[in-house]
């Protein structure tokens, strides 16, 4: 396995980014875990079985944006990460489609959601494709 | 095996007014990369333009999709397509015509070994 080394840095691998909606209940916790299982889904950090890399070592930001982030309950979206260790804060974003006619709101929630592993980029180097 | 995949990329394009294969594929493209932002090369501190970018693309003509067109989104690194039957024709309820959903995989990886 390759393990961090004193000289590994903690790098950013990747951002992630999804949308997710409640249309009726306007919780905001399950827009956001909603937004969260997008961001994760459209892509796979393969690069921990490429070269050996314990995902245990993986740290990830997630920031939410919802028009109301003190509704947000951050352990539960903290739990839709299934791997590394998780960090959720929620700011002022997303949006809410309201239709005064009928008096209900809409909530979209956007999750940006960052990897950090640590890499010590000067144990690799580039080669010839085999 | 010195090529190693970083990070495998996932989206779904649609033609939904012209049946257009090459136009799904691009959009099931674009909607991979622009749901991510890479850094990986940043992390090795690799130039861009080592990335080896394998495209998989799926959708029920594959004949019909034009890879010169695919290959045009990418602003860096090195693409090669390959496309397969997959994807979806969906038909239209209420007069002839059919709605195009195309499947995208973008494979990202260096050609890279350990030092020493």
């Amino acid at each position: 396995m390759t393990r961090p080394t004193n000289s590994s840095e903690e790098k950013r691998v990747i951002l992630e980014t999804g949308s997710g909606n409640d249309l009726y209940g306007e919780d905001y916790t399950k827009a956001a875990c909603r937004a969260v299982q997008d961001a994760l889904h459209h892509s796979s950090i393969i690069i921990f079985r490429s070269l050996d890399i314990d995902h245990k070592t993986m740290r990830v930001q997630v920031t939410i944006g919802v028009q109301e982030p003190d509704k947000v309950d951050t352990t539960l979206v903290a739990a839709e990460l299934p791997r590394g260790y998780a960090e959720v804060t929620a700011v002022f974003g997303g949006l809410n489609v309201h239709d005064p006619e009928l008096g209900t709101t809409h909530v979209v929630a956007t999750a940006a959601v960052e990897a950090y592993v640590p890499i010590d980029a000067a144990a690799w180097r580039l080669c010839n494709a085999v | 095996m010195a090529k190693k995949r970083m990070v495998v990329q996932f989206g779904q394009g649609h033609s939904i007014r012209r049946v257009d294969y090459t136009a799904a594929a691009e959009r099931a493209v674009r909607d991979a990369l622009w749901h991510n932002s890479l850094t990986v090369a940043e992390a090795f501190g690799f130039p861009k333009s080592a990335m080896i970018i394998d495209v998989e693309i799926g959708v029920q003509k594959p004949e019909e999709v034009n890879v010169d067109e695919i290959i045009k989104v990418f602003p860096y690194g090195q693409p090669s397509v390959r496309v397969v039957r997959g994807g979806l024709d969906i038909p239209k309820p209420h007069r002839e015509g059919i709605n195009i959903i195309a499947n995208a995989a973008v494979i990202v990886s260096f050609a890279m070994e350990a030092e020493k």
